[in-house]
């Protein structure tokens, strides 16, 4: 099974930074559920294109947080995690992603006022787009 | 954890115009370490002085903690080596080279053998000289991987092959390292040996060891810069190379640096291709 994880070789997050909130949110959203065996390090190495260096950090990382968990000889699985590490795994992506989008608008000169324009600007479309459903 | 094959201070002169060395590399279970560098770098002599093929004028070169060119031979049941071209194979056919190779090696495994013949598609009973290039490269793997030795060396596998059948090698070495506790060095020109398979890079530039980099490391130190102002003329910090108004750096820290300090504007930053990276440190190494 191939991850549906993409690396951003452009981003200035590390990449093992990159895999570990990538399988945090496929595993909080439900996507890959406990028990669900993962690839060894190897071969996610060969499909990121990365060493297992950083693999394993990853990995390692994961297990740290109890996302992940080995047992000897039958490889790689996810974990049983509590929904109060899912929730806390949703909103916080939910933030890295309109900080990341914040950043972004900076970047291109848009002030913090403006910024917040355009963002209730987004939320009234999705209000009215969705009340047409 | 402990080197597999230990490398110190190695020094070979070939000729006037040619010196490999100093090279230190180490190589530890569990690794993929890819040799790149242009061509006549070296390559394959660092492999031939591996395998005791060839003598070192200076240096000390160790196998599972054996010298290579000492009395104890142990170490050769414990490496396999691919070269380049296979001497005296011509007049065999594949299925008397399995008969040749496979006593020699008390790990050999049929079944892989068997396994890479079916997945390549070779046939046994035609002689080595009478197969294509690409066909020869692929009897070669199958009468070397199955050996089934902690540390596996190849020099060029598949530079004949067809993209399909380069692909397929991809995933039978990825395959065979997971199986136990092993190595591979690879000298290898090909893209997708060196992204795909490799931890470690250890770039040779015309017999000058460049050096050896984890993968990762090598590419998070460079990055690629668009620039809005002129550049002024003189070399910035961290500069490897400029074209109109692109930048790449291979220390983007100091190089950013440098751009607040002096009011440069950059609006743009990205990645730089292991391909171009390797390059880079390749064409530096012959100014220097």
């Amino acid at each position: 099974m191939e991850l549906p994880i993409r690396l951003s070789k452009d981003s200035r997050e590390p990449i093992y930074h990159q895999i570990v909130n990538q399988l945090k949110a496929l595993i909080a959203g439900g996507q890959l559920v406990a028990g669900t065996p993962l690839p060894s390090i190897r071969v996610l190495s060969k499909d990121l294109e990365i060493s297992i260096i950083t693999t394993r950090r990853a990995y390692q990382d994961l297990e740290h947080q109890g996302f992940i968990r080995t047992s000897q000889g039958k490889g790689t699985f996810v974990a049983e995690i509590e929904d109060a590490t899912k929730q806390q795994v949703k909103i916080s992506s939910v933030y890295q992603t309109i900080e990341k989008a914040v950043d972004t608008a900076v970047q291109y000169d848009y002030s913090l006022d403006q910024i917040e324009e355009i963002f209730q600007e987004v939320i009234r479309s999705q209000r009215s787009s969705r009340k047409g459903d | 954890m402990k080197t597999w094959l230990e490398i110190n201070d190695l020094q070979k002169k070939i000729d006037d115009d040619f010196q490999l060395g100093p090279i230190d590399l180490h190589i530890d279970p569990g690794t993929i370490t890819a040799l790149v560098g242009n061509n006549g770098s070296g390559k394959s002599t660092l492999l031939k002085l591996i395998m005791n093929l060839a003598n070192p004028d200076m240096g000390n070169i160790k196998v599972f903690d054996k010298f290579v060119y000492g009395q104890d031979e142990s170490w050769k049941n414990q490496i396999a080596y691919l070269p380049q071209t296979r001497i005296g194979w011509n007049a065999y056919t594949g299925n008397t080279l399995k008969g040749l190779t496979s006593p020699l090696y008390p790990n050999w495994d049929d079944a892989l053998f068997t396994k890479i013949v079916e997945l390549f598609d070779i046939p046994l009973n035609k002689r080595y000289r009478k197969l294509s290039q690409g066909i020869q490269q692929k009897l070669s793997l199958a009468l070397t991987i199955p050996r089934n030795t902690p540390l596996l060396i190849l020099d060029e596998p598949t530079s004949f092959m067809d993209i399909p059948s380069k692909k397929q090698f991809i995933d039978l070495l990825v395959d065979w390292i997971d199986q136990d506790e092993r190595a591979i060095v690879i000298a290898s020109h090909q893209t997708g040996d060196i992204k795909k398979l490799s931890d470690y890079l250890c770039v040779l530039q015309n017999g000058r060891h460049v050096g050896t980099f984890e993968k990762e490391t090598l590419t998070e130190r460079y990055a690629r810069y668009w620039i809005s102002d002129t550049l002024p003329e003189s070399t910035i910090p961290g500069e490897v190379s400029r074209e109109n108004h692109q930048l790449i750096s291979n220390n983007p820290a100091t190089t950013e640096k440098f751009f607040t300090e002096n009011d440069i504007a950059w609006n743009n930053r990205s990645a730089v291709d292991l391909e171009d990276i390797v390059t880079y440190l390749v064409n530096k190494g012959k100014e220097g």
